[in-house]
């Protein structure tokens, strides 16, 4: 008994001089104990309150108003009711529809068919990281490039040409489609590495074995694909592609630099008719109601797809 | 319903060889039973004839065809997987279904053919639940099911039943026995646990380090095996293996002396099981190391000046330990091995 206890206190004696050592941590309060996470993340809450929440709240109090610069006069609901009365508005909501739509559906198509194809491939699985470059480049800058390629620097009409698909020289911006083409290419360019990306780390993520059990039942690479790897999916699609949904609804810089809203407001998105209605317009109480609008109509949609999505796939 | 036959194949993932030079014939209706420890190649070697692996040389033929170059999906067989491989956003009558439908099976007669599958393996109620939902028994019988429902040509089983507790492994033994008769479907089952071989194969095929030890019937492996290492894998305790040496007629070693053949010299390991030692005798002298009754047998070690003696003894049978103990070997079922391991002295 006395030898146990003398071992014992001799492996404590060894102990805390280690601890000593080892311990980064001064005794502290319980209080101060709590508070430490807190501390931690505070800057960070703070920052983002401050760009996000703020913001946010200032457009749902400044729609309420008639705003000219320094002279708030009160509206109540009449920016809104005069907004659904806007033709432009509506245009601008069906533009951000058809524009933003197409694109989702191109980039979520050429995604997931190029990561099926590959995503067994030892290259993709080692540097899929380089599939990220278009992502890594300045919005604006890519808007420029685009801009270079399509209309100032005609790259992409010498490409037609030389390859004989077209004989003139294509003006983008002189038919409303061509004009939307050229913001989707730009879009899914920069933006189907994302998708990419994410839908590889998912198929990478299935049980090989079960990809062989379907083969030795006799299906091929596009019955697993169909019958397995898509229904497993699906909760990582819904999510992806609603992140990228509401990415797509504020597009803003390819249009304000690319078309900026031409012809004849084809290409106007919502966040460019909110952009022209508040700083080329100075109807700020208006610009904050569009934003406002917008930003409900892009809650309800996410939430209505999200809560689908993920109710019928548990049952 | 078919042969299988491996002929010269090798399989090497870059230096390392898998499988080296297999010889394997397995006859039409066979249950063959590929019995090795962990890493010797039974996997590779099934997935070869699966066509999930490509063999680096020789030859596997199905039937009389040839099937190097023949995708797995066309090879018609069924596998069931460790890990069973379940479907798992399918419930388990369509994870049964789907075959039928891959195989572009009749849609009028899938629910028949699902139902009486479910039925051989007693898995009728469940066929609503996703695999999510059962227990691992019922995953083990539902990829039976799938397997079995297109009556594929050949089975191969990849250790079906090591994910199960001891209990559900022994009546899911006899169950997929009982089906493989009824089905007559050439089945090549691999597996790492002996009883398990023992009970299921008409023959058995013994692996390590990728190269074939021995194939024979359970009773051949277990009385006559080819070498020490099959001798030591096969049965519980396995044979007692002891070194030393041959003599004119006689084989000695520290504590132990038995007659062998006289035409043997030279460095010798003998072998002798142990449940064909008896107390009291004079081939072994010894020292009681440790007695463990079961119930019904007590199992003796035995320590020797080199190795300790395995032996079933009766189950009555109770010693102090240190004491001195004889021990007497059946002389007729003594076993000598040279020194590459292979068996000698037979006639
Ligand atoms: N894809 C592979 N690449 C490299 N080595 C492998 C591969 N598959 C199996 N092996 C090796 O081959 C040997 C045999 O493996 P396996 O057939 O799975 O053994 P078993 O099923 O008998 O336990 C093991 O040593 C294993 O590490
Ligand atoms: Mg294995």
């Amino acid at each position: 008994m006395a030898h146990s206890t003398q071992t014992l206190e001799k492996g404590a004696a060894k102990a805390a001089p280690a601890a000593a050592v080892y311990s980064i941590r001064r005794p502290r309060s319980a209080t101060a104990k709590k508070m430490f996470p807190y501390l931690l993340v505070g800057p960070a809450v703070l920052y983002l309150l401050a760009i996000t929440l703020y913001p946010g709240l200032f457009a749902m109090y400044q729609s309420l108003f008639v705003v000219k610069f320094v002279n708030w006069s009160w509206a109540g609901l009449g920016n809104y009711t005069r907004i659904v009365q806007d033709r432009e508005f509506w245009a601008a909501l069906a533009n951000t529809a058809i524009i933003g739509g197409l694109s989702l559906c191109l980039q979520t198509i050429i995604a997931m068919t190029v990561a099926f194809y590959c995503y067994r491939d030892p290259f993709v699985r080692g540097w899929r990281i380089v599939f990220l470059m278009p992502m890594l480049f300045m919005p604006s800058a890519v808007a420029f490039i685009w801009k270079l390629a399509f209309n100032d620097g005609r790259v992409i009409s010498d490409l037609l040409m030389a390859i004989g698909l077209v004989s003139n020289n294509v003006d983008w911006l002189s038919s409303v489609w061509l004009a939307r083409l050229t913001l989707i290419v730009a879009d899914v360019w920069q933006w189907t590495p994302f998708l990419f990306i994410i839908f590889v780390g998912a198929l990478q993520g299935q049980d090989e074995e079960i990809e062989e059990a379907a083969r030795l039942d006799g299906a091929s690479w596009g019955d697993i694909f169909w019958n397995i790897s898509l229904p497993m999916m699906r909760p990582i699609i819904v999510v992806a592609v609603t992140l990228r949904g509401i990415d797509i609804t504020t597009m803003f810089t390819n249009v304000y630099i690319m078309t900026q809203g031409t012809p004849g407001g084809a290409t106007e998105t919502m966040s460019y008719f909110i952009y022209r209605q508040g700083f080329r317009m100075f109807n700020f109480g208006y610009a904050s109601a569009a934003s406002v609008l917008m930003l409900l109509i892009t809650i309800v949609i996410a939430q209505t797809i999200v809560k689908r999505a993920f109710k019928s796939g548990k049952s | 319903m078919a042969s299988i036959l491996l002929k010269n194949v090798v399989k090497s993932f870059g230096t390392f060889v898998g499988v080296q030079d297999m010889n394997l014939d397995v006859v039409d209706e066979e249950f063959l039973v590929l019995l090795g420890p962990s890493g010797c190649g039974k996997t590779t070697t099934m997935r070869m004839i699966a066509g999930l692996e490509h063999p680096t040389e020789g030859e596997i033929r199905i039937g009389d065809a040839l099937m190097n170059d023949i995708d797995a999906r066309d090879r018609d067989v069924a596998m069931v997987f460790q890990g069973y491989a379940l479907y798992p956003n399918m419930s388990i009558y369509e994870n049964i279904r789907f075959p039928l439908r891959m195989r572009q099976v009749p849609k009028a007669k899938h629910d028949d053919l699902i139902r009486r599958a479910a039925e051989m393996v007693e898995l009728g109620p469940f066929l609503d639940r996703k695999p999510g939902a059962l227990s691992g028994g019922q995953r083990q019988r539902a990829a039976l099911a799938r397997a079995i429902v297109r009556q594929p040509q050949v089975f191969l089983m990849d250790e079906p039943l090591s994910n199960l507790d001891a209990k559900l492994r022994a009546s899911m033994r006899v169950q997929i026995k009982h089906m493989q008769r009824e089905l007559k479907v050439t089945t090549v089952y691999v597996t790492h646990d002996q009883i398990e071989a023992m009970t299921l194969a008409d023959r058995i095929v013994i692996m390590n380090k990728g190269v074939i030890q021995q194939i024979g019937t359970p009773d051949d492996i277990y009385s006559n095996p080819a070498n020490t290492f099959v001798a030591g894998f096969i049965g519980s305790p396995p044979m007692n293996l002891i070194a030393g040496t041959a003599q004119s007629g006689t084989f000695s070693s520290a504590g132990v002396r038995v007659p062998c053949p006289a035409n043997l010299s030279g460095n010798i390991t003998l072998g002798i099981r142990p449940e064909d030692c008896q107390i009291g005798g004079d081939n072994l002298q010894g020292q009681v190391y440790g007695v463990e009754p079961t119930g019904d047998i007590t199992y003796l070690t035995v320590r020797t000046a080199n190795k300790n003696i395995e032996i079933k003894a009766g189950r009555e049978f109770r010693a102090p330990i240190d004491s001195a103990i004889s021990v007497g070997f059946d002389t007729s079922r003594l076993y000598f091995f040279g020194e590459d391991g292979s068996r000698v002295g037979v006639n």
